[in-house]
């Protein structure tokens, strides 16, 4: 079956997954993480498969987003799909609560500003065909 | 536990090799590990193809390999870990030699990377990460290893300058090493002036895709000493893994888990101590690498490694050379010849054979060897 995750990101490469309906939340603005049904584990990215107890029931509930920038880069040299939107951020942050999320950091956030520690909040982002999130000043 | 040797090394020239097929570099390998055993082909009884078969134009290629070199019918197949396959390799062959399976086992590393197209390359390098994750950001390889970097300088305060004096370094012995892509020297202003690949790592912070092999010949005690009268042993392996996401690795990312994890294994099994090292050989892939390395294998404290530079420690005549054979920023990175080319390097380094670059009186060896994004480590111990 089709499931239509390929739209997930700037280029999509994976189109079939139990969690995509991620991407119908993201087209509504709305950032989802899963919790799992049997033991309450959060887990976002979302994940089918509970970590801890290995269940397969979950439920979606929305994240604040809220969190710490861990470590981050400027790509200059990128694959061909992302050749037009050089350069650009990347970075890595621990939300509250200690969930760490790897994504993109909107290019208007000041690049002086970034370093370990720097506050952010993940935001939904649309572009072109595709729809993710990315980290955005708070 | 049964003691297992390496009794014969072959390495190829690396680089862009427009001369060599995949199959031509692995026999150019083997046949240089069996000249230096002394052996005939008959003696081999099976071979571990290691390579990154993503990179490769022919699919599994140990079946190809295998015929090329006239090892059919004997058992063949491919070990892949990224990087770290011929490392992995290695670990496979002393468990098929331990077993008693086999008694002489060919690892034979190997990557044809110079004929896909720069797009072809940087599009897989792009899905060397969590591809459903992380991926559809626009990651490469030099970004993953670009944000350890700058975990690494925030906390430690280490600058770019002190990442180019690694590359200064092991282009200074590469322009010894006949086999290394890179021949020549270059300064901390070039490194500095170089492009920006991913901030901070720039283009000669960078090793390069190469084409390549190395092998190495693997067998017991009892037959090391009828083959030889300088086994080099196998005196311990260390082998890790590590969440393949970034967002799934815990702590600043200063330094590499995996090869923690890795080098404690080795160094419980060969019963050693990080000061007991003579030589080594970690893996380069970028400049940022080697100073995390230093730390992560015991070299240096937690975020010390720059010292170790300063100080000249890892240089010829120093506390451990490293990588004095150029590295993986000299010779080019053919992925899955990589780690068996380093063990050849210190098979040489521990038989004396090294000419100008021996390290007098080394007797332990050792080399690290990354896959990937840090996926993968394996540490591997070698003793005269």
């Amino acid at each position: 079956m089709f499931l239509g995750f390929e739209k997930f990101g700037r280029f999509g490469y994976v189109s079939q997954t139990k969690i995509a309906p991620l991407v119908s939340y993201l087209e509504k603005n709305q950032i989802m993480a899963t919790r799992c049904k049997e033991c309450g584990t959060l887990s976002f990215p979302p994940r089918a498969d509970c970590p801890k107890c290995r269940a397969s029931y979950f439920a979606w509930v929305p994240i604040e987003g809220k969190g710490k920038l861990v470590t981050y880069t400027e790509v200059y040299f990128a694959p061909p799909a992302f050749q037009d939107s050089t350069p650009y951020l990347l970075g890595l942050a621990e939300l509250d609560g200690g969930m760490r999320v790897f994504a993109p950091i909107s290019n208007e956030v000041d690049h002086k500003a970034l370093k370990p520690g720097l506050e952010l909040v993940l935001r939904p982002k649309h572009a072109g065909e595709g729809v993710f999130y990315q980290f955005e000043s708070q | 536990m049964s003691r297992i040797a390496i009794v014969g090394v072959g390495h190829s020239k690396f680089g862009k090799r427009n001369d060599a097929s995949l199959r031509e570099l692995a026999f150019e390998a083997y046949r240089g590990a069996l000249d230096d055993a002394e052996l005939e082909s008959s003696a081999i009884d099976g071979s571990v193809v290691c390579s990154a078969t993503h990179y490769d134009k022919q699919r599994s290629p140990a079946g190809v390999v295998s015929e090329y070199l006239g090892l059919s019918p004997k058992p063949t197949f491919n070990v892949e870990a990224a990087c770290a396959s011929s490392a992995v390799g290695l670990r496979i062959a002393w468990s098929l030699i331990s077993s008693r399976l086999h008694d002489v086992i060919a690892v034979v590393g190997v990557q044809k990377m110079t004929e896909l197209s720069s797009g072809e390359i940087q599009e897989l390098m792009g899905r060397a990460g969590d591809v459903m994750w992380e991926s559809p950001f626009g990651t490469s390889m030099p970004a993953y290893y670009a944000m350890y970097a700058n975990a690494h300088m925030a906390k430690y305060g280490t600058t770019e300058e002190d990442m180019a004096l690694v590359t200064v370094k092991n282009r200074k012995y590469g322009a010894k090493n006949p086999q290394a892509m890179f021949q020549k020297p270059v300064t901390v202003e070039e490194v500095l002036k170089s492009r920006p690949v991913s901030k901070p790592l720039k283009l000669f912070d960078c090793c390069a895709n190469a084409d390549g092999a190395a092998c190495l010949l693997v067998t017991s005690s009892e037959k090391a000493k009828k083959i030889t009268d300088k086994p080099v042993w196998v005196a311990g392996l260390g082998l890790a893994s590590s969440p393949m996401s970034l967002a799934g690795r815990q702590g600043p990312l200063s330094s590499f888990e995996v090869t923690k994890n890795a080098a404690k294994s080795a160094y419980e099994m060969a019963r050693i101590k990080p000061n007991d090292v003579d030589v080594a050989e970690v893996h380069d892939s970028f400049s940022i690498t080697e100073i995390l390395n230093y730390e992560d294998l015991g070299f240096a404290r937690p975020g010390k490694g720059t010292k170790l530079l300063k100080t000249n420690e890892t240089e010829l005549g120093g506390r451990v050379p490293v990588n004095i054979d150029g590295g993986l920023i000299s010779k080019g990175h053919p992925v899955g010849a990589t780690g068996a080319s380093q063990i050849t390097s210190l098979v040489h380094q521990l038989r004396k054979e090294a000419g100008d670059l021996q390290v007098d009186g080394a007797k332990i060896g050792l080399a690290q060897n990354i896959g990937g994004i840090g996926m993968y480590s394996a540490v591997s111990i070698l003793r005269a």
